[in-house]
This record gives C-alpha cells, sequence and structure tokens, in this order.
C-alpha cells in the first residue's frame, strides 16, 4: 500500500484532500438532506448519515490515495444492488410479486429505465408516442426524468455513464471483480462491436413492431428488476432468456474474464453512449514520452476500451468509459484523465480534478436516494 | 491554434460541470418541459386510444376507445378497440357494442368477473376475438381484436 501511494502521483496531502472533499460534501448534504434533515424517523437518520459519511469518505479516498477505479467501484455496485433492491421492494409492495400482470401493462405503470432510450427513438420520429407503457411523468421512474437524468449524464461524461451512472453496469463490474486473476483471457476484442449490431436490430425491430424488443425479449436485467408474468409458453421463453443472459454475460463471463462482458458485448445503450464519447470533454490521455509500453493498462481495462495497438498508436479508443482502471495500474503514470484539447501530458491533475468532481457529483446525488433507502429498509428488518 | 484548442476544451469541460450542477435542481423542471413535447404521449397500442364515447350505466360507466390500428407508417391490417368500465361494476356484465357507432351491433361482451371469464360474440365480420381482459385499478378493461376494413 506504502509503495502505491509513493508511486502515485495524483496523491495530495491529507489536508489538502480535505479541502477537495469540501464542496462535494456541502453538495451532497443538500441535495441528500434538502438542507434539513428530518429527525423525526431516527432510521432514515442513520440510513442517510451512513450514506452521506461513506460517499465522502470514497471522494476523500480518491485524492488521498490518488486511485480512482478501486473507490469509484464501491459505490458503483452499492448503487446496482441498492437500486434493484428498491426496485423489487417498490414492485413487491405495489404487486405482491417481481413480475408485472397485463393490468400494469395497460394502466402504462411499468418503471421506465435508460435501456429503453435507443428503441423509442425512430417510432417517436415517426409516430410522435413513445413506445413503453410507463408514465410520461409523475410517479416512481418515470418517462421523462430518467431520460433527461441519462440525456445530461451522457453529454457530460459520455460513455462515462457506463461507469459512473448506470445503475446496471455496477453488476457486471461487480461480478469481474470477484477472482483476482482471470480463467479465460484470450478473448476476441471484435465482440465488442456486437452492442452496435444488436442496437441496429433493436431499433429497427422496435419501430417495426412497436414494441421495446430488447426489453420484451433480451434485457439481462429483467432477472434483478421485474420480469412478464409466466403465463404461456412464450413468456416461458422470454424469462428463460433473461436468466440465462444475466447467468453468462452478468455473472458466469466477468468472474472468468475480469471484463464487463455485458456492457462490452450486449448492451444497445452502451453503443450509444459509446458514440457520444465523441461529444464530451472527458477524456483518457495516453503521454507517448513516459509510457514504456508495459501494457498493464490494457489487460485491465474491462471493457475492451485500450488495445495495444491503441498504447502504440498514442490513445486510448472511443470505447472508453473513463472508469480509470488503467489510470491507476499505470507504473509510470502515463495514462491519465484530460479533456479535449488539451495536450497528454499537461494539465493532468486539473483535468482528474475537475472530471472527478464532475462524475462523482453525479453518481453521488443519482445513487442517495435507492442507497438510503435501501440502509433504512435494512436497518427496520433488524430493529423489527 | 494550441491554445484556442486548449481553452475551448477547458470551457466545454466546465460547461459540462454546470451541466451536471443545474441537472438536480432542475429535474423537475426539465422533465416537466421534456413531457410537453408533442412526441411524448404513449403510443396507442399501450395507452388503447382517446376515448370515443362513453354509456353512462346503473353503478358504473362503460369508455369506448377509438379503434387502435397504429403503426410505424401507415395504420396496420390488425388492431383492438378497448372497453373500460369505470366505477362499481357488477359481477356479471353483458354489453353490446357498436363501436364505430354505424347503427349496427359489432360485438357482445359477456365477462363474469369473479371467475375472470370473458367471452366475445362477434356480430361483424371485422370483430377477431379477445385479445386482452384484466382487472384494473378503476375497474376492468377489455380489449377486443379487430379487422381494418
Ligand atoms: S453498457 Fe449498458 S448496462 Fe453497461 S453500463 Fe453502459 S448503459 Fe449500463
Ligand atoms: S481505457 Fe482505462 S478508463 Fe477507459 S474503460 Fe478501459 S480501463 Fe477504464
Amino acid at each position: 500500500m506504502e509503495k502505491e501511494l509513493v508511486i502515485n502521483g495524483y496523491r495530495k496531502s491529507f489536508g489538502k484532500s480535505l479541502l477537495y472533499t469540501l464542496p462535494v460534501f456541502l453538495i451532497t448534504f443538500v441535495f441528500m438532506s434538502g438542507g434539513r434533515p428530518d429527525f423525526s424517523d431516527p432510521a432514515r437518520l442513520v440510513a442517510l448519515l451512513v450514506t452521506f459519511a461513506g460517499m465522502n469518505l470514497l471522494y476523500f479516498l480518491m485524492h488521498y490515495t490518488g486511485r480512482t477505479d478501486r473507490y469509484r467501484a464501491i459505490l458503483f455496485i452499492i448503487f446496482a444492488l441498492s437500486l434493484s433492491f428498491t426496485l423489487i421492494s417498490n414492485i413487491v409492495q405495489m404487486r405482491n410479486s417481481m413480475s408485472f400482470s397485463q393490468s400494469d401493462i395497460v394502466e402504462c405503470r411499468i418503471p421506465f429505465c435508460h435501456l429503453v432510450i435507443p428503441m423509442m427513438i425512430i417510432p417517436a420520429a415517426f409516430t410522435k408516442s413513445i413506445i413503453f407503457p410507463g408514465s410520461i411523468i409523475g410517479g416512481f421512474a418515470d418517462i421523462s426524468s430518467m431520460v433527461i437524468l441519462w440525456l445530461f449524464a451522457t453529454i457530460a461524461l459520455g460513455r462515462g455513464f457506463c461507469s459512473w451512472g448506470c445503475f446496471y453496469g455496477g453488476w457486471d463490474d461487480g461480478f469481474s471483480r470477484i477472482r483476482k486473476k482471470p480463467l479465460l483471457k484470450k478473448i476476441s476484442d471484435s465482440w465488442k462491436w456486437m452492442p452496435f449490431a444488436l442496437l441496429l436490430m433493436v431499433m429497427l425491430t422496435a419501430a417495426m413492431t412497436l414494441v421495446p424488443t430488447y426489453c420484451d425479449w433480451i434485457c439481462p436485467f429483467k432477472a434483478v428488476t421485474e420480469f412478464e408474468q409466466v403465463t404461456d409458453t412464450e413468456s416461458a421463453i422470454k424469462a428463460g432468456i433473461f436468466i440465462s443472459l444475466f447467468g453468462g454475460l452478468v455473472v458466469a463471463l466477468p468472474v472468468v474474464t475480469r471484463k464487463r462482458t455485458q456492457c462490452s458485448f450486449l448492451c444497445p445503450l452502451g453503443a450509444i453512449n459509446t458514440l457520444s464519447n465523441k461529444i464530451t470533454p472527458f477524456t483518457v490521455k495516453i503521454d507517448n514520452e513516459k509510457c514504456t509500453k508495459c501494457y498493464k493498462c490494457t489487460t485491465v481495462c474491462p471493457l475492451f476500451a485500450l488495445s495495444r495497438e491503441d498504447v502504440n498508436g498514442g490513445r486510448v479508443s472511443v470505447f472508453c468509459s473513463k472508469c480509470g482502471k488503467c489510470v491507476d495500474v499505470c507504473p509510470n503514470n502515463a495514462i491519465h484523465f484530460g479533456i479535449k484539447g488539451v495536450p497528454a501530458g499537461s494539465f493532468r491533475n486539473f483535468s482528474r480534478n475537475l472530471f472527478l468532481f464532475v462524475s462523482f457529483i453525479f453518481i453521488s446525488i443519482f445513487s442517495a436516494g435507492s442507497i438510503i433507502n435501501t440502509i433504512q429498509s435494512l436497518l427496520n428488518f433488524i430493529i423489527s | 491554434m494550441k491554445k484556442i484548442k486548449i481553452i475551448s476544451g477547458i470551457i466545454w469541460a466546465f460547461m459540462a460541470l454546470i451541466i451536471i450542477l443545474i441537472l438536480f435542481p432542475g429535474l423537475n423542471s426539465f422533465s416537466v418541459a421534456l413531457s410537453k413535447l408533442p412526441f411524448m404521449k404513449i403510443n396507442p397500442n399501450f395507452a388503447g386510444g382517446d376515448a370515443a364515447f362513453s354509456y353512462v350505466q346503473e353503478r358504473c360507466t362503460l369508455v369506448v376507445r377509438k379503434p387502435v390500428f397504429d403503426g410505424l407508417l401507415s395504420e396496420r391490417k390488425h388492431g383492438f378497440v378497448q372497453l373500460d368500465w369505470r366505477g362499481e361494476l357488477p359481477d356479471v356484465i353483458s354489453d353490446t357494442i357498436d363501436f364505430d357507432r354505424d347503427g349496427g351491433s359489432d360485438f357482445v361482451v359477456n365477462l363474469k368477473r369473479n371467475d375472470a371469464v370473458t367471452v366475445i360474440n362477434p356480430l361483424s365480420d371485422l370483430v377477431t376475438g379477445l385479445n386482452v381482459s384484466v382487472p384494473t385499478s378503476y375497474g376492468w378493461t377489455v380489449r377486443v381484436g379487430l379487422k381494418r376494413e
């Protein structure tokens, strides 16, 4: 640990790290408590304090140790778990089951998630309507709020959304960290183009059928959120597909490869987020003068965003989600967070500080509600 | 040129910061503004179509929606008409429907709520049968399959 701290070029002193944490401390306090903590429910107050303290500690450690990915991943994985917990408990409370029925569809009561967005685009343009049985505004996970959250985050962070915002990404990120070393090392990185093929397929099939086909037939996260009631052969086949894809791409393959295989090989929104990397100001850069071509960064990249050719060419590919894993392992501080237009090697601390601030503010406020709810429910369960 | 690139990059990065800082306080207003755009309504294939007319019955109201044939570019060959019974529903419902209001009955719906049994008797060639019959928070909804004329 001591050695890591010495070689890491982004490490700050205790006082400086505190100073850098102060703005996040104030902003998260205002957003989590509404400026006025509610003292009437002790379990909620404790949940709020634990979430608030935990998040600020993680941000402090990012500055104090100079490491990004380790602390980002903790929050990202907790977000995924707590969101699924909140969603499932809400759904079970509403319907006494994790599955939704025809009545929920007829009454347009299905919670919306950002993975539907690619399929909405063509029908919205031609039919002036949204092909999803959810609520346009108001209620739990309404369409308007979810679209705004994704849109703003994607403009600001590009594919950074996939490591700092998506409440599904934490699942395969978590499973990819279970083993210390991968069992399966050789996977062709041409599979990373698969989400683009799937994106095209689901956009076209959704346009033709006016049904969000990815949600209806493919989405592996149905296994940890909600799915159609199994009432006939078709719904049984669908449930089988969701569970197999979750087991294969979100659990098994990430464990044996240490890669985020669902995000790399399947998610159609990941493909759109990849394209949005073209507009975001933040990027990851390679300083050719410092790089010794040890390729440690290419081995750890969980999203196949960094090949040896990329390193030799001195640039990170458009698939990068700015998770910071490569930045953390580079022994020469050659790979770093950067800003487009600013040459590699310059303003590295400034770029990292600004990127961390923007992305951490997003994930902390976005995730706070579900984390607080989860801790509160656990506390209530323990007390009762 | 290099300096201009650096300055514009940094300005864009600060704008990204502003985007995230205004996102959460402004989320409600941005969402309301988005929800008012013309395409922000649920497609009738899910929402069931606009109400066409209603029959006020003893303790409930039957709302007949406009038939839905919506496709991407043009109308589809097959669609449905949605009927909503709202209010205090009797256990057994039997209604004769003229959904296109041409003066001729199109089908009869027989619904036994307790057994969740719904039978459609078509009286017109345009009616293909029962698509959906479910209890709802406001009463009961039935969708009856239709062919386009
Ligand atoms: S690839 Fe898809 S599931 Fe993975 S983090 Fe990105 S949007 Fe989420
Ligand atoms: S290139 Fe680096 S920052 Fe980008 S996804 Fe790969 S490991 Fe993460």
